[in-house]
């Protein structure tokens, strides 16, 4: 089965014509979120950007880089507050330069002048450069391993026979950081494993595929959930063509899941 | 000039009364936003906590308990899985006071779009019991204010923030309560303020607190020394931790600490406290949210536009230029100390009369502008 994505200029074909509105800092979240909202793009809210030391400064900016470059997103407004860390105009020469604008909450007028310049911007990014439809040739599926699976080897042989790339990440108990690395990996379509004890979730970015197992929290979230324990392998491929080709999953529909940049040293 | 509030049942004021809707998990983080925007005045956070036990646990859990018992809130709705660990946070919160806290669990609702529905209906009908609550006269001893600092310029020890020192001042003399934050911004000056600790053991406590910071530092192998002052507060014209440090403890008047708090702890008695928190803009301003603090008065050098769902967040500029450049980020100017136009005292009286307003219902920028910044403040097992 063939998969037609959507032509991103330096970012690759993307299965989702997605644009991000990228706070470089916690201090610019909230107006970023305003922009978002106002113009139907991704965001998401942080503690990052400011305050931040040792390695975290560039394992935060490295992964602000991954979310700008990574092919399911169209274009890119980055706002920043003016006096942060990880400094908004430092940022932009390291992300794609296509489709890639900046705005400085202390040199817009402050929070409503960035608000009203942002949404300007990003209709223009978003209406005067419209994506072409391409055909995708390789689809990096994304397997976050948060729980056991049984038949992990059926399904890796039968993604991989399917035409797919497949990266793995099962470092964590929790999805969402093994999401942000799959993200970080270019997968375009993450097929989630729950632990029992987590629900379901979402990366805003890429469509999420969940599968249930069947602890009691699971059974009472059925219904956010896409495919059930012991769904076949080739039900997943079936399902992973039809996301790919614009299928939205539940985490989708219900907006689920915080985008959470990978930390491991305090705040000053 | 006099004060309203609201009081509590446990016997706490509050100068607002909120439903806040506090997810449980970082999943329900997005239906939580939801809930704000499609109900009738309810006000939310996000936050990134997945349950897992982590080394902040503790910590963790007293920032969200803390937040949903805020003096300044009527009810919380908590949004919850229906997990075992969440009951330690709801019942840490019940162990806090009297405020009114509902769940709603998406075990029981089976769907985001139901659990949306039921905690939208749920906070209509708290939004109008909240409304039909009346103000009643309350004593200057009655506010609890959180003094902080961010984005510092060379003006910042010299005029917003030793005129907030002022207003601080004043509400202790009253019977108040004041805390100072941001352990980083008091280093190198710690000598100075634990000679104005009520007791010897006060003032060690404020010099083995700094130690702790400074060490939990070092052990990532980073000099604090030289990663401070920020590239902003160099732009703005600091020279060096100890010049910023020195300007920042200023917020803090010159009353007595009575004593010092860990992150996220409420103080059991009146007076100026001193408490362990990160400088990070955020984790500070939810650490207050979680020690009954009703409001913050903000100064910055550069301007920033943040603010809290549980407390009015003033923002007082200290530069002209910034103020009139970003207003409508700014509450108050206090540019206008180096601009020769007011005296410390006079400006330091116009943000107590100030800190009475908004406690008296006055909308601050920052609640103007929607701006509900919450985030988890985390270790990592840095601590000693």
């Amino acid at each position: 089965m063939s998969i037609t994505g959507f032509s991103h200029k330096g970012r690759g074909v993307g299965v989702r014509d997605h644009q991000l509105i990228l706070p470089s800092v916690v201090c610019s979240t909230h107006v970023s979120r305003k922009i978002a909202n106002e113009v139907g793009a991704i965001t998401f809210a942080h503690q990052n950007g400011c305050g931040i030391i040792g390695i975290d400064v560039p394992g935060v900016d490295n992964f602000f880089i991954d979310l700008a470059n990574h092919p399911n997103v169209q274009s890119v407004l980055v706002v920043s507050l003016g006096c942060e860390t990880i400094q908004g105009p430092e940022l932009l020469p390291k992300i794609n330069r296509e489709l890639s604008r900046l705005l400085v909450i202390q040199e817009s007028g402050g929070a409503s002048g960035t608000y009203e310049s942002g949404v300007t911007q990003a209709k223009q990014l978003r209406d005067n450069f419209k994506s072409e439809k391409a055909r995708l040739d390789k689809l990096i599926v994304g397997l976050d391993l948060s729980r056991d699976t049984p038949n992990l080897s059926a399904l890796k042989t039968g993604l991989t026979a399917a035409g797919f790339e497949v990266v793995v990440e099962s470092e964590h108990a929790v999805s969402e950081h093994n999401l942000s690395k799959l993200m970080s990996a270019k997968a375009q379509v993450v097929i989630s494993f729950p632990d029992e004890n987590q629900p379901p979730t979402g990366f805003p970015l890429i469509p999420v595929i969940n599968i249930a197992s069947t602890s009691p929290l699971h059974m009472a979230l059925a219904s956010e959930f896409d495919l059930a324990q012991g769904s076949s392998v080739e039900e997943i491929i079936e399902l992973i063509n039809k996301v790919a080709n614009g299928q939205k999953t539940r985490s989708e529909v219900s907006g689920i899941g915080e985008i959470v940049a990978p930390r491991s040293v305090r705040s000053v | 000039m006099s004060l309203t509030g609201y009081k509590r049942a446990d016997g706490r004021w509050g100068f607002r009364n909120h439903v806040l809707i506090l997810p449980l998990h970082q999943m329900l983080s997005a239906a939580a936003r939801d809930v704000e925007k499609d109900s009738k005045g309810a006000v939310a956070v996000s936050h990134d906590w997945s349950q897992v036990v982590e080394k902040d646990h503790q910590r963790i859990i007293h920032s969200l308990a803390g937040n949903a018992t805020n003096p300044n809130i009527y009810a919380t709705i908590f949004l919850r899985l229906g997990t075992p660990a969440e009951d330690e946070v709801i019942n840490l919160a019940k162990s806090y006071g009297k405020t009114k806290l509902i769940e709603v669990s998406l075990s029981e609702a089976k769907s985001i779009d139901r659990l949306r529905q039921m905690a939208i209906d749920r906070a209509n009908t708290l939004l109008t019991e909240a409304k039909s609550e009346q103000r009643v006269a309350a004593p200057f001893s009655a506010m609890v204010l959180g003094l902080e600092c961010g984005g510092s310029d060379a003006y910042s020890g010299i005029t917003a923030n030793p005129a907030l020192g002022v207003a601080s001042d004043e509400l202790v003399a009253q019977g108040g309560t004041s805390i100072l934050g941001e352990t980083m911004e008091i280093l190198g000056a710690e000598h100075l303020l634990a000679k104005r600790a009520i007791t010897a053991a006060v003032g060690q406590q404020i010099i083995d607190v700094v130690a702790r910071y400074e060490a939990s530092i070092n052990y990532e192998g980073i000099d604090i020394r030289g990663a401070q002052p920020s590239r902003g507060n160099i732009e703005g014209g600091l020279s060096t931790l100890e010049e910023k440090s020195l300007g920042a403890a200023k917020k803090a008047g010159n009353a007595q600490f009575t004593g010092v708090l860990e992150y996220a702890i409420a103080p059991s008695k009146a007076g100026l406290y001193f408490m362990d928190t990160p400088g990070h803009d955020i984790e500070q301003l939810t650490g207050f949210g979680a020690a009954n603090v009703n409001i913050t008065v903000f100064t910055t050098g550069r301007g920033t536009p943040t603010g809290s769902a549980v407390m009015p967040t003033i923002k007082v500029a200290t530069n002209t230029e910034m103020a009139t450049a970003i207003p409508d980020i700014i509450d108050l100017n206090s540019g206008t100390i180096a601009d020769g136009t007011q005296t410390l005292e006079e400006n330091g009286e116009l943000i107590y009369k100030l800190i009475m307003d908004v406690a008296n219902g006055q909308l601050t920028k920052a609640e103007l502008g929607g701006h509900h910044e919450f985030n988890l403040s985390r270790l990592y097992g840095s601590t000693l």
